[in-house]
């Protein structure tokens, strides 16, 4: 075959050009470790979603040092969890999976890109060296609402982030004479253990009690007021550890009223009149 | 100068016309449906529900890159098998049912998908009809039946369209035994051999799956392999798409550059490459799809990489043929050539530019098929960049400029105005230079392809400039654009009523400098070539089709459709799936 010498010259260029950038994407691959999302996870039925060890609860998880592993479901129209808080200095492992039809996983500003595809998991694992707050966009049509479909990814200080979990109960009102009982229960989903104090204030008076609550594992502690000392009436009482706050109301009622609403034991297993709130995540205040 | 060719082959000109008119009535529609996206999601001027925008984005995609650029192939390539094989098809009645099956397909996908613009669509065969699933269809978003049986149709159409072209080929050859296969001719063969190898991915995804599921005859399928399947056939299309334009650079520019091709058997190579390597690249486009495995990730990487090599050696013929036009149009010097080329003439230049827009956007194809970097610009605004300027650059000026060459011949009349046709084709260059570098640059900062409204609660990280002037050119562009479409459409159709007039074109294509005598006769061998392709796809393709239905089988893991027209009450049961909705 007659080839003009030009043409063979230009032929040879664009040979060494292609392996030039076969050998850079090679490169980013097994010198910089940029690996693709691959098939590591197994397939999961979008009805068995709700009952997933992973993704029954969508949350972020403290695995080592550092370390850490967020379960997303992607759904028309949202993210959960929403916002994702993650530790600066963390290396965090993204698990998606969609119950209904293919969204996109991206967070403009970075690299974090990733289809999420129903019956597949997406597995993607990401550095975070600096705090900052982004947006979590959907970038595949998913439908009438696709544009609406947005989170938010927060990598928040490493000395302000936690994964601790207030929760308390409490009865909302209580007999003359009775104790009024607070069950302060704490979540610690890191893996060091967090030691902290238990602030309670209810009318003038200030609780405060230290506690240990080992790495991932839940303490709780009771917080007994006798009710004479606060009087009858309406007593608003707070509830901090480490920034997080829950508040209520608790009523002392008048002597001679009917104490059905009392539950002996304190354990708030009426839930009609126990007050829970929960909050999670989030860092300091 | 030789006899005009619809003077000499009158019942193919029909045709050809014929196949001309749907392309290009699908190209108005489609570049109105692209001026009303460029206001909306840049915020300029909406005046549909943000809903509707994903009718006209299906809309926009589907008259484009199927109807408009196919069927423009089907004629261009009718025109060049006739041309170059001097003689039409054996039997005009199967050519004219092709372009019946193309055209009831494309009736059928088109009323499927403008019944989005309904507020209260038809019932037909029991399910609304609507196709609001954009042009690659992901299951589990579900269009109806019509959309798909009329994606089938028009295939069906289309591989009837390829065997014509090689039965008049087989008739031609049992007359001229011992010859090379005219260069027109073999580009294309090779295309349609590249189209039936590619195009097996999707029927198999419509046909088996996709058409029965929406018929609710199996409940559920796997939408990884259908989207698999799509893109088994999704990157050998955008070959289909531009391997017209390639004939026209290889016959057409040569010549109205004021010369002739510079190497013939590089045309043939590059072709055979195209059908080798077009096929066995599809998984790059799911560099970010869980379930396939790295491995063969990689191997699509290397593969698309190859592909670089067809494309380099064309710009490198095209350029060799222009400056050879140019010397013997009395040009000089290292650079000074370039100044000889007819610029007056809109067919040149509308294909000088279509090919220098396209050698930019090769590059950024690369940034694409570089899959670790594919990170930063997957189903980002990039990604619709590299579309326009390839797709609707380099095929779609292309073709608008080669059409301005071959109107006159196909109609018997003068093109109505040269200037007009030269102010049409710079007018695209510009509109595209502002939309798409834009595009490009927004889709570096993440903002999302395909969406009706890419702001958020967040503000994108704009490196050099700002959002509104990023917004401002898409609009600028687009709206170039479109004015640009409408001059060409207008130029058109008063030429073809331009009854009283001399067609002052020359449509003889003089033999290459270096002809098919110097090339191996292998390289017109299209059963060695075929047998490779067919190999490479199924080294390419085999075990991750393989994994994906070991995975999650052939049905998918219990997937629910989900069908795109939703009423409110059913987008809440969605979206709040805990929370019984009780209709008021």
């Amino acid at each position: 075959m007659r080839i003009h010498t030009y043409e063979k010259l230009w032929l040879v260029a664009s040979m060494v050009l292609i392996v030039g950038f076969i050998a850079t994407v090679t490169y980013g691959s097994v010198g910089l470790g940029i690996t693709m999302i691959g098939d590591d996870e197994s397939t999961i039925a979008p009805d068995d979603i709700g009952d997933d060890d992973q993704f029954g609860e969508p949350r972020v998880e403290q695995v080592g040092e550092d370390e850490y592993e967020a379960y997303v479901i992607a759904q028309t129209w949202t993210f959960q969890p929403d916002p994702i808080e993650v530790p600066a200095g963390s290396k965090v492992t993204f698990y998606v999976t969609s119950p209904d039809v293919v969204h996109g996983f991206a967070v403009p500003g970075t690299n974090i890109n990733a289809m999420v595809i129903p019956g597949e998991t997406a597995q993607l694992s990401v550095e975070f060296d600096e705090p900052g707050e982004y947006g979590i966009i959907c970038n595949e049509y998913c439908g009438a609402g696709h544009h609406d479909m947005e989170g938010e990814l927060i990598v928040q200080p490493e000395d302000e982030f936690d994964l601790t979990e207030l929760t308390v109960e409490a009865l909302e009102s209580v007999e003359p004479g009775a104790d009024v009982e607070l069950t302060v229960t704490i979540e610690n989903g890191e893996l060091d253990p967090l030691e902290t104090t238990v602030d309670t204030e209810i009318s003038n008076e200030t609780i405060q009690q230290d506690i240990t609550v080992e790495g991932d594992s839940t303490e709780n502690i009771s917080i007994t007021i006798d009710s004479e000392d606060l009087g009858e009436g309406d007593h608003d009482w707070t509830v901090s550890v480490d920034g997080y706050e829950e508040t209520g109301t608790v009523t002392v009622e008048p002597p001679g009223t009917d104490g059905n609403e009392t539950d002996a034991d304190g354990d708030g297993d009426d839930s009609a009149d126990t007050k829970t709130n929960e909050t999670t995540g989030g860092g300091g205040t | 100068m030789t006899a005009l060719f619809v003077d000499e082959y009158p019942a193919q000109a029909r045709l050809v016309r014929a196949a001309f008119l749907t392309a290009f009535t699908a190209f108005g529609v489609g570049a109105l449906f692209g001026l009303i996206q460029a206001l909306h999601r840049t915020d300029v001027f909406r005046f549909l529900e943000s809903e509707t925008y994903y009718t006209v984005l299906t809309g926009h995609g589907v008259f484009l890159v199927i109807t408009f650029a196919i069927f423009f192939l089907v004629g261009l390539y009718q025109w060049a098998v006739t041309v170059s094989l001097e003689r039409g098809p054996v039997d005009m009645r199967i050519s004219w049912t092709w372009y019946g099956l193309m055209s009831i397909g494309t009736l059928l996908v088109a009323i499927s998908i403008l019944a989005g613009f309904l507020d209260d669509p038809p019932t037909v065969l029991g399910s609304e009809l609507s196709a609001d699933v954009l042009f690659t269809f992901y299951a589990p978003l579900q269009a109806h039946p019509l959309f798909y049986a009329g994606l089938a149709t028009f295939f069906i159409g289309i591989w009837l369209a390829g065997a014509d072209w090689f039965r008049t080929w087989w008739v031609w050859k049992g007359n001229h035994p011992d010859e090379r296969i005219p260069l027109p001719t073999f580009m294309v063969l090779m295309t349609m051999i590249m189209w039936y190898v590619g195009s097996i991915g999707v029927v198999v995804a419509i046909v088996v799956f996709l058409l029965p599921w929406s018929l609710e005859i199996i409940e559920s399928v796997n939408p990884l392999l259908t989207r698999t399947l799509f893109w088994y056939f999704g990157h050998m299309v955008v070959y289909f798409w531009v391997l017209p334009a390639y004939l026209l650079w290889y016959n057409v520019l040569p010549k109205v550059s004021g010369g002739r091709l510079f190497s013939d058997p590089l045309a043939r190579v590059v072709f055979i490459l195209f059908v080798l390597l077009s096929t066995p690249v599809g998984i790059h486009h799911q560099y970010l799809d869980p379930g396939i495995a790295e491995g063969f990730k990689f191997i699509a990487m290397t593969n698309t990489m190859f592909l670089l090599l067809p494309s380099l050696l064309t710009a490198f013929t095209v350029v060799a043929s222009m400056e050879h036009g140019a010397r013997q149009l009395g040009g000089k010097g290292t650079f000074g050539w370039l100044r000889a080329l007819p610029w007056r003439n809109p067919a040149f230049t509308g294909m000088a530019l279509a090919g220098a827009v396209f050698a930019f956007g090769g590059f950024t194809g690369i940034v694409n098929a570089g899959m670790n970097i594919n990170y930063l610009v997957h189903n980002s605004l990039w990604v619709s960049g590299h579309i326009h300027t390839q797709v609707g650059t380099a095929s779609a000026l292309t073709f608008m400029a080669g059409t301005y060459w071959l109107i006159p011949q196909l109609t018997g009349n003068q093109l109505i105005s040269r200037r007009l046709g030269l102010i049409q084709v710079v007018l695209w260059f510009i509109g595209i230079v502002f939309m798409t570098n834009s595009m490009y640059r927004a889709g570096l900062f993440g903002v999302p392809r395909r969406t009706a409204e890419p702001q958020y609660g967040f503000e994108y990280d704009v490196g050099v400039g700002s959002m509104a002037e990023l917004d401002a050119q898409i609009a600028l562009g687009g709206t170039l654009l479109f004015i640009s479409a409408m001059l060409f459409l207008g130029l058109l159709l008063l030429t073809v009523f331009n009854t009283d007039s001399e067609p002052i074109v020359d449509g003889s294509i003089p033999p290459a400098l270096s002809g098919p005598e110097d090339s191996p006769r292998v390289l017109d061998n299209l059963r060695l070539w075929t047998a490779i392709a067919l190999v490479l796809v199924a080294l390419a393709y085999t075990l991750p089709l393989a994994a994906i239905v070991s995975r999650g089988g052939l049905l998918g893991p219990d997937v629910n459709p989900f069908p795109v027209v939703i009423d409110g009450l059913k987008i809440l049961q969605y979206v709040l799936p805990s929370i019984e909705v009780v209709p008021i």
